[in-house]
Parts: C-alpha cells; sequence; structure tokens
C-alpha cells in the first residue's frame, strides 16, 4: 500500500448513493467464478508463476529442439566420443572453448624442441595442444620404461638365494690395446651381512664367467679386464655380468651406471644406466634369484590443454572398402593425388593436397574377387572435418556423450521420454485410481472394507519385489517400467476419489436425484465425480513428476529402458533414451568427463522443481479453502 | 490396546505371507538360472531333490533315452525346468531326470523348509550353492564368517542415517515454523523443494563427482574393510547424507506445517494470555502437541530410508543387501532364489516398521489408546 491512500482525509471519502438508490443497480464487476479464482490465486504467487513459465520452456523445447537440431543425436561416431562442451559466443571469451586439460601426460623425448625446452606428450600431436598452457616437469618413477630416465637399479637376493647376477644385453669388444677400463658406479650398497658383488667377464666364448672385481663398499669399481689375463691377445668380446653374493634380502646393491673407458675416447665407448640398465636380464642358469628393480627414476610430464575439437575434426586413421573411397573420389573432384614422399614404408601409397577429405592412402590391399565382383580396400589416414562434410567445426553445446552423439540435443529427447513416461503413468494410475476409490467409496461398507484391505496389501509391497517379478517376466524395458510404476501408483489417486465420494454422496442433491431413478453408473459419473474431479485432477498433476522420479530411478538401475530401445505413445515414436539413462550412461565416466553428469542432473533437477512447485501451485490455487486468504 | 495391538499384528502378519507367497509364486513360475558350471548344476540340482523341490529317477529305457537325447541335442526339451544328466558322459545309455513336483506342492515344501530350518534355498550364481541367508550374513560355506555381513551393512548404515536426519529435520522445521516467512524460512523453504523434487541418486551421484573426485575430501567410492578407522568413518558420511537429504526434507516440511498450524491455535494464545513467555508457550503445549503425529512417521521413514539405500549402495559400491541384489538381478543370468532372499528381507524389515507405526499411532493417539475404533 503506497503513502498516499495510506494517509486519507476525509475528503477522499464521498457517498456512494448521496444523490442515487442503488437496489436496483447492476454489479459493475464481474462474478469470479470457481476457475477465474483458481486463475487470480495461481497468478498471485510470482515464485509459481515462474516455476510454471520455465517449466512451460522445457516442455516446449523437448517438442522443438528435436526436430530442429541439426546435430546427430542417434547415429554412434566414436571419432567424436567425449567432447567437451563448446558454446559459440562464450568460446571467444575463452570459457566453453572445447578444451579439457590434460594432466601427468608422459613426454615424447625426441619431440623437445631446444628453443624452448619443452616436449610433446605421447600420441598428442602439437595442433592439438594448447601451446602456451604446455608446461613439462619431472615426476620419480620407478617404472622400466625407456621414458623413465636415470635413477638407480636396485640389485637384491631373494629370501634363502645365495647370490643373484645380471648379464648386460649388449656385447663388448674390449681391445687390450687400447687399455680399457670397465667402472661400475655403485651408488648405495646396504651392507650388513657381509655381501660382496663381483664383476664377471668371459676371456673368450668358450671360457666361463671369470671375476675380474671386487667390492663391498659404495663408489666407482675401476676394473682391468686384462688383468687376470695378461696372455690374451685377441680382443675380448663380452657381457658384463654382475653378481650380488648375500645371504639377506635386507642387503642391496644400488648401482648407477655401467660404462667402460679406452684411451680412443674421452667420452665412455660404453655407458648405460637408468633404463638401459634396467634391462639387464637376471641370469637364471646360475642357481641364483633375486630382484633387480628401478629406484630414483625421472620421467618427463606435461601438463596441457588439449583442443579436443581439432583433435576429433583432424586427422583420422580409416580402413575402408573401395566402394566408399570410390564415392569420395566422385564426390570430390578437387583430389589431386601425388605419390607418398615415404617411398620405402609406403611404395605403393599416395597423399592428397589439402581439401580433400582423404589426406593420405598408406596402401591399397590385393583384391579379392567373390562372385565375379572385385573386392579391395585402402588403408587411409582421414581428415575428419571435411570427410563429414562439415563447412567448419561444428558446436556442441553441452558436449557428446561416449559414443559421440549431441549431448543437448540427446537430453531434450531424454526429457521427452521422461515426460512422456510420467504422463502415461499418470494417466494409467489417475483412471484405475478414480474408477476403483469410486467404487470403494459410493458403494462404502463390505465392499470398501474388502477393497481397501486389497489397497493395503497391494500397497505394502516394497518396490524391489515387484522389481523382481516383472524383470523376470519380461527383461528390462518399457514394458516393465511401466508396470511398475503402475502397479502401486494408482492408490493415491483411489484416496483421494475415495475422500471426495465419502464426502459427496450423503448431499441432498444426490439423494434427489437417486429419488428420481437415477442409476448407479449416473449417481457416481454424472453427479458425484465432477464436484470432485478438480481436487483429484489437481492432485493427479503432482503424480507426474513422481512417476518420472521412478522412472530415472528404475532406468538409472538399469532396469527400464536404455539406448536402443523405442516404443510408441499415441503413433509417435519415442527414444528408449531417458534422463536416468543418461546419467547411467555419464556414471562411469565421473572423473574424466563430468559434463556428462553435470548437464542431465540439471535438466533433472530443474523439471522435477518446476514440476513440483507447478502441481503444489494448482492444488493450493483449486483448494477452496485458502480463497481468499494470502 | 491390547485387541488394537493383536489385530494389526496380526494382519501385519497376514500381509506378510501375502507377499512372500505371492513372489515366491510368481518367480518359481518365471524361467530359471541354474547355475552355470557342470558339478555346481549337480550339487544344486541334489539339493533340490532333497528340498522336495524336485524329484529324481533313472531314465533306463531305450526309447525314452532315444527321445531325451535328441531333444537335448535339438534344444526342443518340453520341459524347461527339468534336468537330464547323462550317465556316461559320452554315450548316454541312462539319464538321471530332474523333473520339479508341482507348484503347489513346491509352495508347501518351502514354508516347510523355512518354518522348520530356516532355508530360504540356495544361491545359484552369485554364491553357487551357499544357503542365501549364509550370503546376506556373511558366512561362507565352510561355517567361517567373513566379517562383512550385508544385513549388518545395510541397517547400519541406514540407522546412522535415520539417528542423523531427525535431529536436523526436526530443527530446520522448527525454525522454519518459528521465523515463518523470514528470509529464513524462505531459504529453508527452498532447500526443502530442492531436496523433495530432485532424486537421491541425482544429489549422490554430485557430491560423489564434487567432494570425492574432484576435491577429494571423501573416498570416492566405499573403501575394502581392512583400511584404517578413519577412512571407514570418512567414507560414511556420503551416503549418510545421500540418504538423508530427502528425508530431512520430508521431515522439515512436516514439522513446519505441523507446528505453524499449532501455533495459530487458540490453546496456544490461552497460554500466551495466562502469562507464559512464547519461549515456554512454544516448548511446552506447540512442540509437544506437533510432535504427536510426527513420531509414527519417523518410523516410517525407515522404509523410505531402507529402500532409498539400494541406489546409494550401487553409486557408492556398498557391499550391502541392495549391491547384492543388483548383483543377483543382473539381466539374462538373474539368481533367483537370493533375490526371493533378499525381498523377503526388505519385506520382513519394512513390514514390520509399518506394524511399529501403527502400534505407535496407538500409543499416542488417545482415541485408539482408549479402545474406540478407528
Amino acid at each position: 500500500m503506497n503513502e498516499e491512500k495510506r494517509n486519507l482525509q476525509p475528503r477522499d471519502f464521498e457517498f456512494v448513493q448521496a444523490d442515487s438508490k442503488i437496489y436496483d443497480k447492476k454489479f459493475e464487476t464481474k462474478p469470479i467464478g470457481y476457475f477465474k479464482d483458481a486463475m487470480i490465486r495461481f497468478s498471485k504467487n510470482r515464485t509459481n508463476v515462474i516455476a510454471s513459465s520455465i517449466l512451460g520452456l522445457i516442455i516446449l523445447g523437448t517438442i522443438l529442439i528435436p526436430i530442429f537440431s541439426s546435430k546427430n543425436f542417434e547415429v554412434l561416431e566414436a571419432e567424436l566420443a567425449f567432447l567437451p562442451p563448446k558454446i559459440p559466443v562464450l568460446s571467444n571469451w575463452g570459457i566453453y572453448e572445447g578444451t579439457s586439460e590434460k594432466e601427468n601426460i608422459p613426454v615424447d623425448l625426441t619431440t623437445i624442441d631446444s628453443e624452448t625446452g619443452l616436449g610433446l606428450p605421447i600420441t598428442y600431436q602439437e595442433k592439438e595442444i594448447d601451446m602456451d598452457s604446455l608446461t613439462n616437469y619431472y615426476v620419480e618413477c620407478t617404472d622400466r620404461d625407456p621414458l623413465c630416465q636415470d635413477g638407480e637399479n636396485v640389485l637384491s637376493v631373494d629370501v634363502g638365494a645365495t647370490h643373484v647376477s645380471i648379464i648386460s644385453e649388449e656385447y663388448m669388444t674390449l681391445t687390450k690395446t687400447k687399455n680399457p677400463s670397465i667402472e661400475i658406479d655403485i651408488f648405495d650398497f646396504i651392507n650388513e651381512h657381509d655381501s660382496v658383488l663381483n664383476v664377471y667377464v668371459k676371456p673368450s666364448f668358450t671360457d666361463p664367467y671369470t671375476v675380474v672385481g671386487t667390492t663391498n663398499v659404495a663408489g666407482v669399481l675401476t676394473i682391468d679386464p686384462f688383468e687376470l689375463f695378461p696372455d690374451l691377445n685377441f680382443p675380448m668380446i663380452t657381457q658384463i655380468k654382475i653378481e650380488l653374493v648375500s645371504t639377506d634380502r635386507t642387503d642391496k646393491v644400488s648401482i648407477n651406471s655401467v660404462s667402460v673407458y679406452d684411451n680412443s675416447q674421452d667420452e665412455p665407448i660404453f655407458y648405460e644406466n637408468g633404463y638401459e640398465l634396467s634391462q639387464y636380464t637376471i641370469a637364471s642358469d646360475d642357481d641364483g634369484a633375486g630382484l633387480f628393480v628401478r629406484s630414483h627414476g625421472q620421467m618427463l610430464m606435461a601438463d596441457f590443454t588439449f583442443k579436443n575439437y581439432v583433435s576429433a575434426f583432424g586427422s583420422h586413421y580409416r580402413f575402408m572398402p573401395a566402394s566408399e573411397y570410390n564415392l569420395i573420389m566422385d564426390e570430390n573432384p578437387q583430389c589431386v593425388s601425388s605419390p607418398h614422399p615415404d617411398t620405402v614404408n609406403y611404395p605403393n601409397g599416395w597423399v592428397f593436397e589439402e581439401g580433400c577429405p582423404v589426406e593420405v592412402v598408406f596402401t591399397q590391399t590385393e583384391s579379392v574377387v567373390v562372385e565375379g565382383v572385385e573386392y579391395y580396400s585402402f588403408e587411409t589416414m582421414l581428415n575428419y572435418q571435411l570427410y563429414k562434410g562439415y563447412e567448419e567445426v561444428p558446436y556442441y553445446f553441452f558436449g557428446t556423450d561416449l559414443n559421440g552423439r549431441d549431448l543437448f540435443t540427446l537430453l531434450w529427447v531424454a526429457t521427452r521420454t521422461s515426460l512422456m513416461i510420467g504422463l502415461v503413468v499418470a494417466m494409467i494410475n489417475v483412471s484405475v485410481g478414480v474408477v476403483y476409490g469410486a467404487i470403494s467409496g459410493y458403494y462404502g461398507g463390505t465392499v470398501d472394507l474388502i477393497l481397501q484391505r486389497i489397497t493395503e496389501v497391494i500397497g505394502r509391497i516394497p518396490w524391489l519385489v515387484t522389481l523382481s517379478i516383472f524383470v523376470s517376466f519380461f527383461g528390462p524395458g518399457v514394458q516393465t517400467l511401466i508396470l511398475i510404476l503402475i502397479v502401486s501408483g494408482w492408490i493415491g489417486p483411489q484416496a483421494v476419489t475415495r475422500t471426495q465420494f465419502y464426502r459427496y454422496k450423503g448431499r441432498e442433491y444426490v439423494l434427489a436425484a437417486r429419488t428420481l431413478g437415477a442409476k448407479d453408473s449416473r449417481l457416481i459419473f454424472r453427479h458425484i465425480l465432477p464436484n470432485g474431479i478438480g481436487t483429484i485432477i489437481t492432485s493427479s498433476v503432482l503424480m507426474i513428476p513422481g512417476a518420472i522420479f521412478a522412472e530415472s530411478t528404475i532406468s538409472f538401475l538399469g532396469f527400464g529402458i536404455g539406448h536402443g530401445q523405442k516404443f510408441n505413445v499415441f503413433g509417435i515414436e519415442f527414444s528408449g533414451v531417458s534422463v536416468g539413462v543418461l546419467l547411467s550412461d555419464g556414471r562411469m565416466y565421473l572423473l574424466d568427463h563430468p559434463h556428462l553428469t553435470i548437464y542431465p542432473a540439471i535438466l533433472i533437477s530443474i523439471l522435477m522443481i518446476t514440476f513440483n512447485m507447478f502441481g503444489n501451485a494448482l492444488r493450493d490455487a483449486f483448494n477452496p479453502a485458502l480463497r481468499g486468504s494470502e | 490396546m491390547g485387541r488394537y495391538i493383536l489385530v494389526r499384528t496380526i494382519w501385519i502378519l497376514v500381509i506378510i505371507s501375502i507377499i512372500l507367497s505371492l513372489n515366491f509364486v510368481l518367480l518359481k513360475i518365471a524361467p530359471e538360472f541354474p547355475p552355470p558350471t557342470e558339478e555346481e548344476k549337480s550339487i544344486y540340482y541334489a539339493r533340490q531333490v532333497t528340498d522336495g523341490y524336485m524329484t529324481v529317477r533313472v531314465v533306463d529305457d531305450a526309447v525314452e533315452v532315444e527321445e531325451i537325447t535328441t531333444a537335448i541335442e535339438t534344444n526342443t526339451v518340453e520341459c524347461s525346468k527339468c534336468y537330464y544328466k547323462p550317465n556316461e558322459v559320452l554315450n548316454p545309455t541312462k539319464y538321471w531326470a530332474y523333473e520339479p513336483v508341482p507348484l503347489s506342492h513346491q509352495y508347501f515344501r518351502w514354508v516347510g523348509n523355512i518354518i522348520t530350518d530356516w532355508n530360504w534355498g540356495f544361491s545359484t550364481r552369485v554364491k553357487p550353492n551357499t544357503a542365501v541367508f549364509d550370503v546376506l550374513i556373511g558366512k561362507n560355506a565352510d561355517g567361517t564368517y567373513s566379517g562383512n555381513s550385508r544385513i549388518a551393512t545395510t541397517l547400519k548404515l541406514n540407522l546412522i542415517a535415520l539417528f542423523f536426519y531427525i535431529p536436523i529435520g526436526f530443527g530446520l522445521g522448527i525454525i522454519a515454523a518459528l521465523y515463518k516467512n523470514s528470509w529464513l524460512d524462505n531459504m529453508i523453504s527452498l532447500l526443502v523443494m530442492f531436496f523433495i523434487s530432485v532424486p537421491s541418486f541425482v544429489v549422490m551421484t554430485m557430491m560423489v563427482m564434487v567432494f570425492g573426485f574432484q576435491l577429494q575430501w571423501v573416498p570416492d567410492q566405499w573403501p575394502p574393510s581392512f583400511l584404517a578407522t578413519s577412512v571407514q568413518l570418512r567414507a560414511l558420511i556420503l551416503p549418510v547424507l545421500g540418504l538423508s537429504f530427502g528425508a530431512i526434507a520430508g521431515l522439515t516440511r512436516t514439522t513446519r506445517a505441523e507446528l505453524t498450524e499449532v501455533l495459530t491455535s487458540e490453546f496456544l494464545l490461552l497460554a500466551r494470555t495466562k502469562g507464559l513467555t512464547r519461549t515456554q508457550a512454544v516448548i511446552r503445549h506447540a512442540m509437544r502437541n506437533s510432535m504427536v503425529p510426527l513420531v509414527p512417521g519417523i518410523i516410517g521413514s525407515f522404509v523410505f530410508l531402507l529402500s532409498g539405500s539400494v541406489i546409494i549402495e550401487k553409486i557408492y559400491g556398498i557391499p550391502g543387501t541392495g549391491l547384492i541384489y543388483l548383483d543377483a538381478m543382473t539381466e539374462g543370468q538373474y539368481d533367483f532364489n537370493l533375490v526371493l532372499g533378499i525381498t523377503a528381507f526388505y519385506t520382513i524389515i519394512s513390514l514390520f516398521a509399518v506394524l511399529l507405526v501403527d502400534l505407535s499411532y496407538g500409543i499416542v493417539d488417545p482415541r485408539i489408546r482408549m479402545g474406540a475404533r478407528r
């Protein structure tokens, strides 16, 4: 109430009937009927109006968006799986750009750029990476992997074994005149049980391994291999064998590197550490047993922003039959081929100039003739964007799911399915409930008693019981789903109807109609039901969100509908994907692809909240007891 | 009152037996899935005979053997639940024919087995040839206990959720009612609307994603039992929250409605006119009266929690009855005996909760207590 109206003065009032009679005048205002009153009360609550408008928009969206969407939401496209969201305007501002953050990807050491010192992560190409975001760092590793560099290799014996030995992979040539020396760099030697490290070489192929050096402490062990063989004049071609003689597994020797020097150059002629050293095999023919493990290795890792769309619409390897290849060639006259530059590996391959869907053909397989028709295929590298005929890279508002379908469209299709199942289930439940409740309420007495006992038994069946029975008979599917939802769903409408019948059946007008000879069915459907129908219907609106709730839960558990299913309602075909199914899909990828869960969760939340608010508002609006309040 | 208790108890027992019988008969009509391996299969069928659900006879009549052999080879065995075990594997000259007895006989044997031996049948796939009840309490075939009783896990989780949600639900409801139409009330109403509308699996999935995977404050799934107690305790947080959000919202809404109604009633005005302060009037008169219909509701909410825990157990990988139920219901390889046992567990627990609700109505509602008919 504004200020003017609050401070009223006597002159603000005037006598309505000062100079006229009003008893024969018509009402100037229109009478307010039941529905109009309800409408007024409904629109008074602004929150409810907003909620109902949002609900209306969602329902409109489920009808229109699947029709007008140009994106694929049915066919599986593995190449486009798991694309993150990308939204047209927002992507210019740096959000929803269609990129994802990748962490802890090992770096391909051959790609390290000498200028920036940064290396590319393995299996990723430079154009797929936002180079500004690329960072490299070292982490400790214990893998026997070429990417895990440096560090030591730790040798120890097994329980019960007396020794263990490792043998180098390569043979090295030691020439006496060059004055060679073998250096074993021992980083650490935990030696509490009188363990000894022996180094062996083979003077010639026929000789056994002979000890040339021994140590029991950490440090560099330098060995002259010819010291014991002064008479040996020809070069020694040998592997190096390192043996740990120990009785206790807690004694460990950590070896940094094995190297061989001679006087021909300053650098070692043979040097192995880290990964190469870890490839030394444990000798199996000398009864020794033990462990040879990596420790303190370093692996170069990369964190970067990955351009998923560039990657997905970039080059893809494809093995395609000749029919498809020829079709592409016919449709793209701009394709001009030239021989493959790598004639060694791909002698029969050829490349295409830019602008052609096929970038490279590696080989053409030999043809097979079946019933006079020649079959052969091509091993190709495709440009996916051109291959799919996109002028520019498309935007997927909510990204794509695990099968490369557009999540945005799919979500609306799923909501449509959910809504339709909710509607169908609510309609069945209300119809059954109204008839049942009408009979129970109208006849009363013994009929009512028996019918209500039956309701009580059915209403008390746990949903797991109905679920197992229907699933075991019909298997998961839309039929099972609807049966589960209607088996006890009609009990609510039944109770409301019964109450309404108890309320109206004793009224005088019913008695009057009965006196005039109206039959039971006429009394029920013409006289009592129309009076109670407002309450029944409005309380039934709340059945729809309830059914959607239950449907999504059952589908999430995998007993409802699923991908690939279809069903018909009123001649319109609906997809078997519901919001519960989408959430069930996303559950597997919570960590890596949260967008698969977030968007369906948000949509179903909004749908349920607005539907419940709309239902509550409708119920309050049609409740005559609240007339005039608020 | 005594009569009321007796009538309610008998009625609940009648409902339980109707539901269980219905469940048994319908699941027995459905196609059967015996254990997959040959060895487990023979144990299973031998046990079916001792339990009285099947008969066994030797088929040595040459004509009948021939018929059975062709029927098995062409996959046209008429009796889908029969099992013919060749005596000599390679050259069947005789069969052991296991054939089911009529369903009505099976039913009475089943009832008899439960009453005399507490024998709910044997699992066919999840833990082949282990008694169903032993699977649920984590008892191994050799009589040892694995330390993971599925029933205990589920009940523990649900009881914790029950005792967690009651004070919060009451508290929020009381606050909302006392500060009706303030911003606090609006805020609470908004949250109530949210948590009543949004399915618990959505809330739970989002919580696991945010607090489990992204922030890593709590484990992202149920930890194995050998991990430290602190991890076990932290792992309780998400499932308890996931179970109770819906229940809190429901209780808050009911408490608010009840208390608002009582607060506007005339006897409260009388209490104020007698000189009681608002606090005294609210605590002594309003609260006590509004609690009366709420107490049975809380007992009943245990059923609600229990059925909701199936989905929470699936999302969080909690080895309770819900998870093993879903395991037994794997499509195309159902373990019906186990399903029967688990659904019996849920039916009995929830109907006893219903009985408690009825009895508590009898205690708190004077009209029933005084013996008046409802």
